[in-house]
């Protein structure tokens, strides 16, 4: 048993997505099967250029295979939209907090994301709808800037357009095309001229900072108590392991107390959105 | 042998020349003024001085080497015996154990260098006009965390053994009852070196600086002159008994998982940058108070003790020349209610 907390299980990339202009999600075929709960990240390695944080897109029910989704931002996202299938990756996690499933029983889900934020939001959709009766509704408000930065479009279209009764999907984009056929406007407008229960509601919400700060500030409109809005927080981030400190908010490590927040816990930070 | 004893000067140097003869021994030794640490060879050991306040490079160099490779890791064959670290040195181990020995995840190198580390601390006699131990709870002597304390008196040394560790180090020095004129002596220096810190420090106002402190993270809150100086050279946080900050570096191959880790520095503007471009804390002033927030609120919330243990390294060392006590001072404590 190696307790090097930086050692990690090396990967064979099976496949790269193309998801749109900016984004890949990369399928990988862990060497042992690597469990991991919807809402915790994996810090992802490209042997001999870098690490990042990336929390998995795929299914937590599936043990053999992973899915990340990456938007191309710097020099290690970079590299990972070139990767191939047959190069080797390393992962190691998982770290941080899951999303607290136990407080979402018998709660109307409200899942809120915009960009490559819907990465994190698809892992725990396929979540819950696999334990859909646990809960009383799921919608999943979703959006892009154009319908061709929509990732996911194969699912967002098709599959999950049936998927579940208790699942209703409002997807919009910022500026549509010719062909488009649903919403026009920004994600928060999705939430626009809905009938809440927000005292029985709950929202998870993960995209741009900007995005969530709005979409914080609309949820809090319509009812929903603080403690209620999950929020995903980025920051630099190296260990993983709460050592490195790069990931401080105030007093909260993102690594080991998050990555998830309720806007309760965010509330009295300075700017948490950057 | 006695928790506390006394040894003749001879004694404890014919003792450690043998000591440095048999296995790696780093005493503190006088260059140009200021105390650096030296392997000692036996022909060295008389130059390694016991009065002076702490050392310039801070303890956690040898723990926490600046550069080191964490995968493969590192594994820690040597033992290391370290005489000179002060009190306000002790203190910042109290936070270097809890981050890479303490919790879920252990630091690869640093629990086995650790106990393969013996820590002779000295106590202070004469304090710099940086040290402000004694306005954030550290005294100039210690009181735990050593193997061996030594307090130099005008003829030799009072011995307090610490641990186990610091008893097997010892074994086989010469010593005898400490005697209570002795031990006389000892009180009287350490109640002369604390009241020394004390006048050092009698302009500033460095009260409740944890309780003050809070929430105060406003960029125009610390945009003052003294702050503006801040070159952002990083010395602060590299010189801190309790900066532990670090990045980790891929140097493998397309073949191999491999990573150095190195320190970082908080004040550094590419510290918190993410992919992208984004930052918390765009400007000087955000970095700045991040990092007395860090040492003097987070840090108690962390690991419930103040990260910093008035060593005055980060005033010492300012390229800016920066005194920390005057920014405290006025942008802390005189503008919040007591």
């Amino acid at each position: 048993m190696n307790d090097n907390p930086y050692q990690p299980v090396r990967c064979v990339v099976e496949d790269l997505i193309r998801e749109s202009p900016t984004i890949a999600t990369v399928r990988l075929k862990p060497d042992v099967p690597f469990p991991f709960q919807a809402g915790q990240f994996v810090m992802m390695t490209v042997p001999g250029v870098g690490e990042a944080p990336f929390t998995p897109s795929s299914s937590p029910s599936v043990r053999e295979r992973l899915e990340v989704t990456v938007m191309r931002a710097g020099r290690v996202t970079a590299r990972i939209h070139r990767l191939a299938p047959g190069d080797i990756v390393g992962i190691r996690g998982p770290y941080g907090k899951p999303y607290p499933l136990e407080r979402f029983r018998d709660a109307h889900i409200f899942l809120v994301g915009g960009g490559v934020g819907l990465a994190p939001l698809r892992s725990l959709f396929l979540r819950l709808v696999e334990t859909a009766d646990a809960y009383q509704s799921i919608t999943f408000c979703l959006g892009a800037r154009t319908p061709q930065d929509i990732i996911y479009k194969d699912q967002v279209f098709r599959q999950w357009q049936q998927i579940c009764e208790k699942v209703c999907l409002r997807i919009t984009v910022d500026r549509k095309d010719d062909g488009w056929k649903y919403q026009e406007g920004v994600v928060t407008t999705t939430l626009d001229h809905i009938q809440v229960d927000a005292a029985h509601s709950v929202a998870v919400v993960c995209g741009p900072p900007v995005m969530m700060k709005f979409t914080t500030l609309k949820l809090l409109d319509i009812g929903f108590s603080p403690g209620n809005i999950y929020l995903s927080m980025e920051r630099k981030m190296y260990c993983g392991v709460g050592q490195c400190r790069h990931c401080l908010i105030g007093t909260k490590c993102v690594c080991q107390d998050g990555p998830v927040f309720t806007f309760e816990e965010l509330r009295d930070t300075r700017n948490p959105f950057i | 042998m006695a928790a506390i004893s006394y040894t003749s000067g001879n004694n404890w140097e014919f003792f450690l020349s043998r000591k440095a003869d048999a296995g790696a021994v780093y005493g503190a030794v006088d260059c140009g003024g200021k105390l650096v640490y030296e392997r000692l060879t036996p022909s060295r050991v008389p130059s390694v001085v016991y009065t002076k306040a702490r050392p310039v490079t801070p303890l956690k160099l040898f723990l926490f080497p600046f550069k080191e490779s964490v995968l493969p890791a590192v594994s820690p064959t040597e033992n290391a015996v370290v005489i000179g670290p002060a009190s306000c040195d002790l203190a910042g181990l109290s936070i270097l154990d809890r981050v890479f020995a303490g919790g879920e995840f252990k630091d690869p190198s640093y629990p086995e260098r650790r106990a393969r580390l013996t820590i002779v601390s000295v106590d202070c006699q004469q304090p710099y006009q940086t040290c402000f131990c004694e306005s954030v709870g550290v005294r100039p002597y210690a009181e735990r965390l050593f193997d061996v304390n030594l307090t130099a008196l005008a003829d030799g040394f009072l011995v307090e053994v610490g641990s186990e560790k610091g008893a097997q180090f010892l074994e086989g020095l010469q010593t005898e009852e400490a005697g209570g004129d002795r031990l006389a002596q000892r009180a009287a220096l350490r109640e002369k070196a604390a009241r020394a810190v004390r006048e050092i420090n009698s302009q500033f106002d460095l009260a409740d600086i944890p309780e003050r402190i809070r929430g105060i993270e406003m960029a125009e809150r610390w945009q003052t002159e003294d702050v503006s100086r801040c070159v952002q050279c990083g010395s602060c946080n590299f010189n801190c008994p309790t900066c532990v900050c670090f990045l980790l570096e891929d140097t493998g191959t397309p073949e191999r998982f491999e990573k150095m880790r190195l320190w970082d520095a908080c004040l550094f503007p590419g510290y918190a940058r993410m992919a992208g471009g984004a930052t918390p804390r765009r400007t000087l002033f955000e970095r700045y108070a991040h990092r007395l927030l860090c040492k003097y609120s987070y840090m108690v919330d962390n690991f419930g003790t103040v990260g910093c243990t008035g060593c005055g390294r980060c005033i010492a060392g300012c390229i800016g020349r920066i005194d920390k006590r005057k920014v405290l001072s006025e942008v802390v404590v005189s503008r919040t209610p007591a």
